[in-house]
């Protein structure tokens, strides 16, 4: 590492005026586009706090006056927030959960382990994953029916159990891990699952955090296949319950948009802990080799 | 050792699951389930009130409500009717009634109201009834109905110093109005009623003009009436006294009339609870007319699915629903639409409330409704109008031509 500073610095003088104006230039334009991306979220909480006759009012600002938290009081009145948080909860921590073991697992087993028709069967997830769920929705739902399942916490888990993209995801991040870490380890006598579990899977950490935010961001904003078999309000999750507040002829935005803000603060408490993964992980590769 | 233990636990726990079958609850009660719109997300505890009333008049039987956003509402009832499962009673509007009772999944009420000892045809608003029959059958029973009246801001009328709008007004004494009113260096624009196919339908029944010949073999569009009303509708942005699009410049027309930019504005009586808290005293009044009146009439029904195992309970919570005076009342306390209903008993709380004042006019305007004109090829008709009407609009063709070209599209649709 010490060389490798050592060469940038012989190669081009960092603290030259030149270069300095040209990464003040470089961190202002990327300041702005920062700003730009932060724009809508900042949108959602000030109109979370806009009283009910401003909110579309002719002239916008992004500053609400006067502020305040009644549209947060009224969403709680109207709908079962709490319930819905919580179903939402279950069902995106579970579907992670489920996914990240069987994406491991199948991962492993396509990058690691050599068995009659594995690529074909490899070739058949990748395929899976052209279909578009719109399609497969209504013979699910057919499925669902047939078994007793619908309103039930087993329709709403059980399809998102299973991931190609997850697949193929820590498919790409096994692959990387050099072959002698594992073949010194077979010649130490561990079976594959230690391997696995114990030498494999830590060094793919990276990948598995990735894997988790997707799959918990994807559970947990689902709308499309929750809004089929969720029908009863105790099962509802908070997108779908979110939606009821869209009504016939008028929208409450500022509800809309509370309702928003509370359904945002568990994808990003998932995200802070999985980037100390995403950074540590980064961080340990660097140093390897 | 332990943790291998641990996973393949974890495992089959998990696989488990999938075999727990889905609980029941025990079947002592008959339940049926509700499937509705305009219930959520404001009404849902008026709602359980009113089933919670029901539950004591007919013990025995369990009402469970199913809700789904607006927008979708229609996909997911598709869907469950397409399986033969579904909902036992759902509700519909009338746009979507027509459709769903000519594909035969609602149930003919005609034999369940026969045995019915408390029905009485009278107690429904005629009209509410009628459009929910086909081929004199009942298939659904009228749970609320709107109107279409014009709302105007009386702070604005005051400072010009013109009167109010009155019961007998036409579009040319709307127009001489919104010419004072409008001042576009304010932003205040006199009035706002577009050229869309809702809007036509009706100023085409104020004017004279027909849709259709009665045998609705083929379309009257391009008659000398209906050019006349069309351009009556086109005047209003001529006459520099509605905005264009451009002008509204992405402001919604109910935004406009909100922040009193708006003097007078063609709007549904559901927009009364939104316009609540307005900083400025306004009114409702009956629409103008041309030669005539002519209002809006929206109603919501509920219908039975015909597939449905306990027809008789659904039909008894539906009936209940939609008249009996405890569901009317709580209708009417919580601003949610109003019953289809003769008794005016019930309404006379919904006329106390103020704003507006002129809550009479909401059920003036009920003796000049007239329906939405309806084919089987509805939509496209819609479409193929709407079109017609933007070109006008545009100035691509002129009323006469746009109408030309409506009658041609609605011809090639009425044909068999």
């Amino acid at each position: 590492m010490t060389s490798h500073a050592q060469t940038l610095s012989t190669a081009q003088d960092i603290h030259a005026p030149r270069v300095r104006l040209w990464r003040a230039a470089l961190y202002l334009t990327l300041t702005a586009l920062a700003g730009v991306m932060l724009v809508p979220f900042i949108w959602m909480v000030s109109t979370s706090l806009t009283q009910d006759q401003y909110v579309l009012s002719a002239t916008p600002s992004l500053i609400p006056n006067p502020a305040t938290l009644g549209s947060y009081q009224k969403l709680l009145d109207l709908l079962n927030i709490g319930g819905m948080f919580v179903n939402s909860l279950f069902v995106a921590v579970l579907t992670t959960a489920g996914q990240v073991l069987t994406s491991s697992m199948a991962a492993y087993a396509f990058a690691r382990m050599r068995w009659r028709g594995r690529d074909v069967v490899f070739a058949l997830y990748l395929i899976t994953l052209m279909v578009p769920a719109q399609v497969t929705i209504v013979p699910l739902f057919i499925l669902m029916r047939l078994f007793g399942w619908v309103n039930t916490y087993q329709a709403l888990i059980l399809p998102g159990l299973f991931s190609a993209f997850g697949t193929f995801l820590l498919r790409q991040a096994f692959l990387t891990i050099p072959r002698e870490i594992e073949e010194a380890a077979f010649i130490d006598g561990a079976s594959h699952w230690t391997i696995f579990r114990r030498v494999v899977l830590p060094l793919v950490k990276p990948g598995l955090a990735t894997l988790t935010v997707f799959s918990f961001m994807g559970s947990w904003n689902a709308y499309l296949w929750p809004l089929f078999v969720a029908r009863q309000d105790s099962m509802l999750t908070l997108p779908v319950g979110l939606a009821r507040l869209h009504g016939q002829y008028l929208t409450q935005w500022n509800l809309v948009m509370a309702g928003a803000v509370i359904s945002i603060i568990p994808i990003l408490i998932v995200y802070l802990f999985a980037q100390r993964a995403f950074v540590r992980g980064i961080a340990l590769s660097g140093l390897k080799g | 050792m332990k943790t291998r233990r641990f996973i393949t636990v974890l495992l089959a726990a998990l696989l488990l699951l999938a075999f727990v079958p889905a609980f029941r609850a025990q079947a002592q009660t008959t339940t049926i389930t509700y499937f509705t719109f305009s219930a959520a997300p404001d009404h849902l505890k008026d709602l359980d009130l009113m089933i919670a009333d029901f539950k004591k008049a007919n013990a025995g039987i369990d009402v469970k409500v199913q809700t789904a956003p607006f927008a979708d509402y229609f996909t997911l009832l598709q869907t469950d009717l397409n399986g033969g499962a579904g909902p036992d009673v759902f509700e519909l509007n009338y746009e979507n009634f027509v459709t769903y009772a000519a594909k035969n999944v609602l149930l003919d009420l005609s034999s369940q109201t026969a045995q019915d000892k408390t029905w009485d045809a009278k107690a429904y608003y005629g009209r509410a009834l009628e459009i929910f029959q086909q081929k004199g059958k009942q298939y659904g029973l009228p749970e609320s109905f709107s109107t279409v009246v014009l709302l105007y801001n009386k702070a604005l009328f005051d400072a010009a110093k013109i009167d109010y709008p009155k019961a007998d007004w036409t579009w040319q004494d709307a127009i001489a109005a919104a010419k004072k009113l409008t001042d576009k260096s304010k932003g205040v624009w006199g009035l706002y009623s577009p050229v869309q196919f809702y809007e036509f339908f009706k100023k085409a029944a104020q004017g004279d003009c027909k849709f259709f010949n009665d045998a609705q073999t083929e379309s009257l569009l391009n008659s000398p009436e209906c050019v006349t009303v069309l351009n009556t509708m086109l005047s209003f942005t001529k006459e520099g006294v509605m905005p264009t699009p451009a002008d509204l410049g992405g402001v919604k027309d109910d935004e406009l009339f909100k922040s009193g930019k708006l003097a007078m504005w063609v709007n549904g009586i559901w927009q009364f609870s939104a316009m609540k808290d307005a900083p400025f005293a306004w009114d409702i009044q009956l629409e103008p007319g041309i030669t005539r009146k002519a209002h809006h009439f929206f109603a919501n029904a509920v219908a039975v699915n015909a597939n449905s195992k306990n027809a008789q309970a659904a039909y008894t919570w539906a009936r209940f629903f939609t008249s009996s005076p405890a569901a009317a009342k709580t209708r009417v306390a919580a601003s949610w639409e109003l019953p289809a209903l003769t008794d005016k008993t019930l309404v006379a709380d919904y006329l106390k409330v103020t704003p507006p004042a002129n809550r009479q006019a909401v059920f003036d305007a009920l003796n000049s409704v007239i329906p939405i004109p309806v084919i089987e090829r509805q939509s496209e008709m819609q479409d193929k109008v709407t079109a017609a009407l933007d070109k006008a609009v545009s100035g691509e063709f002129t009323p006469q031509q746009a109408l030309e070209q409506a009658k041609k599209d609605v011809d090639a649709l009425l044909k068999k």
